[in-house]
């Protein structure tokens, strides 16, 4: 009955870096924007999320204020910064290094160096007995938002004009252009789904892993393996790889506690070595 | 009756010579002393915190505190005025040490003061031995070794504030008269969580009790479920040392996996339930018991004047770090005050600082002859106080040193260090094996 919990822990865990994952690989898959400031638009999600908590008690409110507030954040960052570099690579890195330091430094002024853990919603606050041992409905709610979400996002790639394009801007950034579809457009759409999906997992994953200075770093790194284990610009490899990493994640730190950082980063490795692509992703 | 007048007449007006006397010579020592005060140049302290980056609420506690004990004095000891110079050491043992020249070579200051992070409290301990200024660690830095004659150990060292092992060693013994004897522990994966649960295993298997399950999360560690599923729920109790969030996050997890009715908790060093955690946590934090060389509970005159204190200014309750800097400044002026303010005079001054004694919001004080203080250890329990949720003391080892409840003797026959024994300490042998 354990192993029930402990691939329920990995599942949920799985869901939450899929939502932080599907961002950074869509912006990258696109634009060939590598976002170091992927973690911060998580950090600064849970912030907003827990002021608003703060404020009006509602957790519901947090769930779509904080990742609109984010989107917008992405949304400037791409139009008034990134844009300027347009395929220069390591401008456009560094510029998103430097975001990374600044959003850290206003959130520390902002919301002081303590670690914050959201309230969970009343709603969901209880645990229920799985074969002799309580289980968070937390965990499984996340499990069910996070597929909920794949779901939507998976209809808007493939059944929605915005997302054909995406999927052709994707695959032939230049040809897509040529045949005449408003890629800039598209550019600013993908940061700001990117930047939202990230505060969504900020807010929903601030009952568990919470907002603290440092987090977006650490954030940034987990969504990081997902991506290279899934592969570039694709979402389905987000998903997979959010499980995956997920569960190995929760397995590794059980049956192999003493390297318990080298139980994602090894598989990782190896997957690269035969995929260096990652599971999903294109040449 | 007439004489009787004469007689007091005359008292009084030998009253006035004398009075008149006191006066003049008190206002010609005063200005004697003035003049000494301008005489005598600064005192200048160098204080070393981290004011950004995640260890940023520590320093700037430990500032506040000792910045609140100089005021008491008005910044003046032994005629001479106190400067207080902060830098930032960002917890990063590179950026203290830059600091720690900066302070000493182009500020000129006569005393290094604070540290947060043991960290950088080992990179400065080398430059200040080499330097001959007196170090004062007043905050958080606790590595063991520093106060240890050993290879780290430093002449012009001494710290007030706390050290690795002794809450670990508290917990120990507190958790035995409980009647745990069987005991799952779980430790950050870095030096001072080896440090700290290595202390409370030695301590446990020493009065008999064994630890079952070890377990060490990364120190980045974001979701603690694992741990929490994979937690030996036979064990009589669960201790545990996770800083920076850790704890929290942990606690969160365990009540909603519901063993919090089945197991008792144990913080050692109140990481969980740190102060300003406390309202996150609400009831999940009721019954936690913790160790630590303060609790805001305290019921002294000297704490519940400097709690008071310490919440009007900030309108929070103070964790230790306030009242661990408050006791460092102090200690520094009673030494500085005891060899008439010649504190360039490191080896007096040094031994002045390991003869102080005095009370304190953490109790009394006192060092021994390494320069490590010697002081109260409380096991506190969470308790609601009408909507509040505060660290209540329910034991109190009064006068701990750095090596009890062992003599430095025995500290030093085991064969292993704490940090060596990461992995082995559900092995009471290897961990009581003498040299």
């Amino acid at each position: 009955m354990i192993w029930i919990i402990h691939t329920l822990n990995g599942v949920s865990l799985g869901m939450l870096l899929f939502l932080l994952a599907a961002g950074l690989s869509l912006i990258y898959g696109l634009m060939k924007i590598l976002n170091l400031t992927h973690g911060s638009y998580y950090l600064v999600g849970a912030y907003i999320g827990s002021t608003v908590i703060e404020k009006t008690g509602s957790f519901a409110l947090a769930l779509i204020v904080a990742p609109l507030a984010v989107a917008l954040l992405g949304v400037a960052m791409e139009r008034f910064f990134l844009r300027r570099f347009h395929l220069d690579e390591l401008p456009q890195t560094l510029l998103t290094f430097g975001f990374l330091f600044i959003i850290a430094d206003l959130c520390l002024w902002i919301w002081g160096g303590d670690a914050i853990l959201l309230p969970k919603p009343a709603l969901f606050s209880t645990s229920i007995a799985i074969g002799g041992n309580f289980y968070p409905t937390y965990r499984l709610l996340l499990i069910v938002v996070g597929f909920a979400v794949a779901g939507v996002l998976w209809w808007f790639q493939e059944h929605t004009r915005i997302g054909a394009m995406l999927r052709a801007g994707v695959d032939d950034a230049e040809t897509a252009r040529a045949l005449g579809i408003d890629v800039s457009l598209l550019f600013t759409v993908v940061f700001a789904v990117g930047a939202f999906l990230a505060a969504l997992g900020g807010v929903l994953g601030g009952p568990i892993i919470g907002a603290s200075p440092g987090a977006d770093f650490d954030v940034m790194l987990l969504a990081f393996v997902v991506v290279i284990v899934g592969g570039l610009g694709s979402l389905r490899g987000a998903l997979v790889g959010g499980l995956l990493v997920g569960l190995l994640d929760n397995f590794g730190k059980i049956f192999f506690p003493e390297f318990a950082l080298f139980t994602i980063f090894v598989p990782m490795a190896i997957i690269l070595s035969f995929r260096p692509t990652g599971l999903f992703g294109r040449a | 009756m007439s004489k009787g007048h004469h007689v007091r007449f005359a008292e009084r007006a030998g009253a006035r010579v004398v009075a008149g006397a006191i006066v003049a010579f008190s206002s010609a020592s005063l200005l004697v002393n003035q003049a000494a005060a301008q005489a005598k140049p600064p005192i200048k302290i160098g204080f070393i915190a981290p004011t950004s980056g995640g260890f940023a609420p520590s320093g700037e506690e430990c500032i506040l505190g000792a910045k609140m004990y100089f005021e008491e004095i008005g910044y003046e000891v032994a005629g001479r005025k106190i400067e207080l110079i902060v830098e930032d050491e960002q917890a990063r043992p590179d950026v203290g040490l830059t600091k720690a020249q900066k302070l000493v070579e182009r500020d000129n200051v006569q005393v290094l003061m604070g540290v947060v992070s043991s960290a950088v409290a080992l990179a400065i301990n080398e430059y200040a031995r080499d330097k001959k200024v007196p170090l004062i660690l007043s905050c958080d830095a606790g590595a063991n070794e520093l106060t240890i004659p050993g290879p780290l150990a430093n002449p012009t060292l001494v710290r007030t504030s706390q050290n690795g092992r002794t809450p670990s060693a508290a917990a120990a013994d507190f958790m035995m008269k409980k009647g745990w004897k069987n005991i799952a522990v779980l430790a950050a994966d870095y030096a001072g969580g080896f440090d700290t649960i290595g202390g409370f295993g030695a301590a446990l298997c020493k009065l008999g009790g064994k630890i079952t399950q070890e377990q060490y999360p990364p120190i980045t560690n974001n979701d603690y479920g694992p741990y929490v599923t994979n937690l030996d729920q036979k064990a009589d109790a669960v201790a545990m040392f996770l800083p920076g969030g850790g704890g929290l996050r942990f606690i969160k997890q365990f009540v909603e996996m519901g063993l919090k009715t089945k197991l008792p908790v144990m913080d050692i060093y109140g990481q969980a339930v740190y102060e300003p955690f406390l309202p996150q946590l609400g009831d999940s934090s009721i019954g936690i018991y913790s160790t630590l060389h303060y609790s805001s509970a305290i019921k002294t005159p000297a704490n519940e004047k400097f709690a008071k204190a310490y919440f009007e200014r900030t309108k929070h309750q103070p964790s230790d770090n306030a009242p661990d800097g408050w006791v460092g400044a102090k200690a520094f002026a009673d030494a500085a005050k005891a060899i008439d303010g010649n504190v360039e005079d490191t080896a007096r001054f040094i031994d002045a600082m390991k003869a102080v004694k005095f009370d304190s919001p953490k109790g009394p004080i006192a060092l021994d002859k390494y320069g490590q203080v010697i002081q109260s250890m409380y096991v506190r329990q969470v308790e609601k106080v009408g909507s509040d949720y505060v660290n209540t003391p329910v034991a109190t080892y009064p006068n701990v040193d750095q090596f009890w409840p062992l003599s430095f003797e025995e500290f030093e026959s085991y064969k292993y260090r704490y940090v060596d024994l990461k992995g082995s300490l559900t092995n009471c042998g290897k961990v009581l094996e003498k040299k």
